[in-house]
C-alpha cells in the first residue's frame, strides 16, 4: 500500500514537471496523485468495482483540488490535472485496441464499454464537485452582499 | 502600452499555456474593471480572443488575437491569475503592470533535459504502479525519454499534434515489441500501458469539463474533441505497429 502511494506520488511529481508546475504547488499536486491512487487501491481491495472506486476517488480529488486552490491560491486545474492522471483508463484503451486487432470483437466491446464508462464517470464526478463549489461560492457572495447592504 | 492591450495580452498568456477559456474571459474583464475601462467585453475560444471596449475619448476599440501555438505551462497560468487578483485588490500603476506581465511571459520553464528525464521517470513509475516488473519499467524508461525527444523535435518543425501522438504510439510499440521479442520475461501490455501515460491528454480533458461547468459550451466541446483525438491518435499509432508486426512475424 505504501508502495502504491510512493510510486503514484513520484509519477505524478514528474508529470507536474511536464506541465511546468513549480515550487510548493508541485509538491501538493503530487500529493494529490499519491492520495488518489492510494484510495483507489484501498477501495479496489475492499471489493468495490472499478467504476464505483473511480467515482469516489474522483469526487475526493475534485474536493481536494477546490480546497487546495483556496489554501495555496492557484488555479484548481493545477491540482486536479495531476491527481486525475493515475485514474485515466490507459489499460482499458490498450486492451480494447489489442482485441480489435486480434479480431476478438466481443472482448473488445467489453473493454471498450468499460473504458468509456470510466472516462465518463471521471468527467461526471469532477463536473459534480465543480458545480457544487460554484454553488457554495455564489451563496457566500450573495450573503456577503446582503450583510454589506445592512449597515 | 494601453491597458486594454495589456489585458488581452494577459489573456493570451493564459490561453497559450493551457488555461481554461472562461478563465481568460474572467481575467480580461477583471483587469478592465480594475482600471475603469468602459464597456469592456471579451469572447474567447481555444484558438482566439475577441475583445472590444471604449477608449478614453469614447471611441470604439477592438482587439483580435489569434492563438496559433499552444503549450502547457501551468506556472504561467497561475502567475497571471495571481496578478489579476493583485490588481483587483489594490490598483498598481499601468507601468508596473506591464513590467509584471513581461516578467511572466519571459519566465523560464524547465529545460529540455529536465523534461526528457521526467518523462522517462513518469513512464518508469507508472509501469511499476500498474503492476509491471522492474524489467518492464526499465524498458518504459527508454520509451518515456524517446517520447519526449520526439515531441521536442516535432514541435520544432511545426508538426501537428495528431501526428506527434501517432508517432508517439508508433515509437512506444516498436520499442516495446523489440524488447519483448528478445526477452521472454517482459510483458508487452504492462510496458505499453505504463509508457503511453506521458501522452495522456489530461489538460484538454479537465479544461473541457471546467469550461462546460462555466457554460462555455463551444470551448467545452472543442477541448473534449481534442482529448478524444489525442486518444485516437495514440491508439492508431500503437495499433498499426502491432498489426504489422503480427502480420510480418506471425504473432506477437
Amino acid at each position: 500500500m505504501i508502495k502504491q502511494f510512493i510510486f503514484s506520488f513520484i509519477a505524478t511529481l514528474t508529470f507536474g514537471i511536464l506541465f511546468n508546475i513549480k515550487g510548493e504547488k508541485l509538491f501538493y499536486s503530487a500529493l494529490g496523485g499519491g492520495i488518489s491512487y492510494l484510495f483507489y487501491y484501498v477501495l479496489l481491495s475492499a471489493g468495490y468495482s472499478q467504476i464505483s472506486s473511480t467515482f469516489f476517488v474522483s469526487i475526493l480529488i475534485g474536493t481536494y483540488g477546490e480546497v487546495m486552490a483556496r489554501v495555496i491560491k492557484a488555479p484548481v486545474t493545477v491540482f486536479i490535472i495531476s491527481a486525475i492522471i493515475p485514474l485515466v483508463p490507459g489499460g482499458g484503451l490498450y486492451y480494447t485496441l489489442y482485441y480489435i486487432i486480434s479480431e476478438n470483437y466481443s472482448e473488445a466491446l467489453k473493454y471498450g464499454m468499460d473504458t468509456f464508462q470510466i472516462a465518463v464517470i471521471i468527467v461526471i464526478s469532477i463536473l459534480f464537485v465543480g458545480t457544487i463549489s460554484k454553488f457554495i461560492n455564489k451563496i457566500k457572495k450573495s450573503a456577503d452582499a446582503d450583510s454589506a447592504r445592512e449597515p | 502600452m494601453n491597458i486594454s492591450y495589456m489585458a488581452v495580452e494577459a489573456g493570451k498568456i493564459i490561453l497559450e499555456n493551457g488555461g481554461e477559456t472562461y478563465r481568460v474571459e474572467e481575467t480580461i474583464n477583471l483587469i478592465c474593471q480594475a482600471y475603469n475601462i468602459k464597456n469592456a467585453d471579451s469572447y474567447v475560444t481555444p484558438t482566439g480572443i475577441m475583445f472590444s471596449a471604449e477608449d478614453e475619448r469614447g471611441n470604439n476599440l477592438s482587439i483580435i488575437k489569434r492563438i496559433k501555438y499552444r503549450t502547457i505551462n501551468l506556472e504561467k497560468v497561475s502567475m497571471v491569475n495571481d496578478l489579476s487578483r493583485k490588481v483587483q485588490n489594490k490598483v498598481i500603476s499601468p507601468l508596473e503592470f506591464e513590467k509584471e506581465l513581461e516578467k511572466i511571459s519571459n519566465s523560464r520553464s524547465y529545460s529540455n533535459l529536465v523534461l526528457v528525464i521526467s518523462s522517462s521517470l513518469a513512464a518508469f513509475f507508472f509501469t511499476l504502479l500498474f503492476n509491471g516488473s522492474i524489467y518492464d519499467a526499465l524498458v518504459s524508461l527508454i520509451i518515456g525519454a524517446m517520447l519526449r525527444i520526439n515531441m521536442n523535435f516535432s514541435s520544432k518543425y511545426d508538426v501537428n499534434d495528431f501526428f506527434i501522438n501517432v508517432i508517439g504510439g508508433i515509437i512506444t510499440s516498436i520499442i516495446a515489441l523489440i524488447f519483448c521479442s528478445q526477452f521472454k520475461v517482459l510483458s508487452l501490455d504492462k510496458i505499453i500501458i505504463g509508457s503511453i501515460m506521458p501522452l495522456v491528454p489530461g489538460v484538454a480533458l479537465i479544461n473541457s469539463i471546467r469550461d462546460t461547468i462555466e457554460g462555455d459550451l463551444v470551448s467545452g466541446l472543442t477541448r473534449a474533441l481534442e482529448a478524444a483525438l489525442t486518444a485516437l491518435a495514440i491508439a492508431v499509432g500503437t495499433g498499426i505497429v502491432i498489426k504489422l508486426w503480427s502480420f510480418i512475424f506471425g504473432g506477437i
